[in-house]
């Protein structure tokens, strides 16, 4: 299935476009989608340190996602590094 | 009469009318309170010893008003049941000077309404996605540092 992930935050630095497409296979969890965006960084980010992909928490838009818990049926998902709002 | 238990959760544009305070205590006014509790964050001009002349606030909307919902439903929960809270974020490049987050609780004392409104803005900063990028007189900018989610069910 074809990711559509947002982007915010420092992630916004590493493309022009807001938002990032990403492949995994149909049924996948939240942890198969970070290890594409890991694959993804490392070949296409190198500004993208590594501590920043760990720190990240993945979400939909009604909540923060697991690693194990299956991806969204539309394929939409956010990325959420560190928070730092107020 | 308005309800003894609210909650209003807004995004709104830098400087909008949301973020005024008065607008804030308004809705958490009730006749039966005696007791309201105010927090206005600004920018401020200095950060780390650094000169800032801007501060750009990135936010993902429907889960930010989500995570502010949730944050309040808490205090209602854990403080009274009894409680009307108001959170707005400001969406946008702010100034210094400017508002970036307005919280405001009311109830039937002081004490519920200080615990509530201090509980409703450390989770807007701990835990609603939200991202703080600094402009500094020098031109340069930087995303400060924040809090990982991972814990709170992203890992």
């Amino acid at each position: 299935m074809k990711l559509q992930v947002q982007l915010f935050g420092p992630y916004r630095d590493f493309q022009p476009q807001p938002v990032l497409e990403l492949d995994v296979a149909d049924g996948a969890t939240v942890a198969a989608a970070r290890a594409a965006l890991a694959a993804h960084a490392a070949a296409r980010w190198p500004a993208c340190a590594p501590g920043l992909l760990r720190s990240t928490a993945f979400a939909s838009e009604h909540a923060l996602l697991r690693d194990g818990d299956r991806l969204p049926a539309d394929g939409r998902i956010a990325l959420i590094p560190p928070v730092n709002g107020g | 009469m308005p309800d003894i238990a609210a909650i209003r959760a807004l995004v709104a544009a830098p400087r909008d009318a949301a973020l005024d305070p008065a607008r804030a205590l308004d809705f958490v006014s009730h006749q039966e309170f005696g007791g309201q509790a105010l927090f206005v964050g600004r920018v401020r001009r200095h950060n780390h010893g650094r000169d800032v002349v801007a501060v750009e606030y990135d936010l993902f909307e429907p889960l930010a008003r989500a995570t502010f919902e949730a944050i309040a439903r808490e205090s209602l929960a854990d403080v009274t049941p009894e409680l009307r809270v108001y959170v707005a974020h400001a969406h946008g490049r702010l100034d210094v000077g400017d508002i970036a987050v307005v919280v405001a609780a009311g109830s039937r004392h002081r004490e519920e309404a200080f615990r509530a409104c201090r509980a409703v803005i450390e989770g807007v900063k701990h835990r609603a996605p939200i991202w703080k990028r600094e402009h500094y007189l020098d031109g340069s900018s930087e995303w400060s540092e924040g809090c990982s989610l991972c814990g709170e069910g992203g890992k």
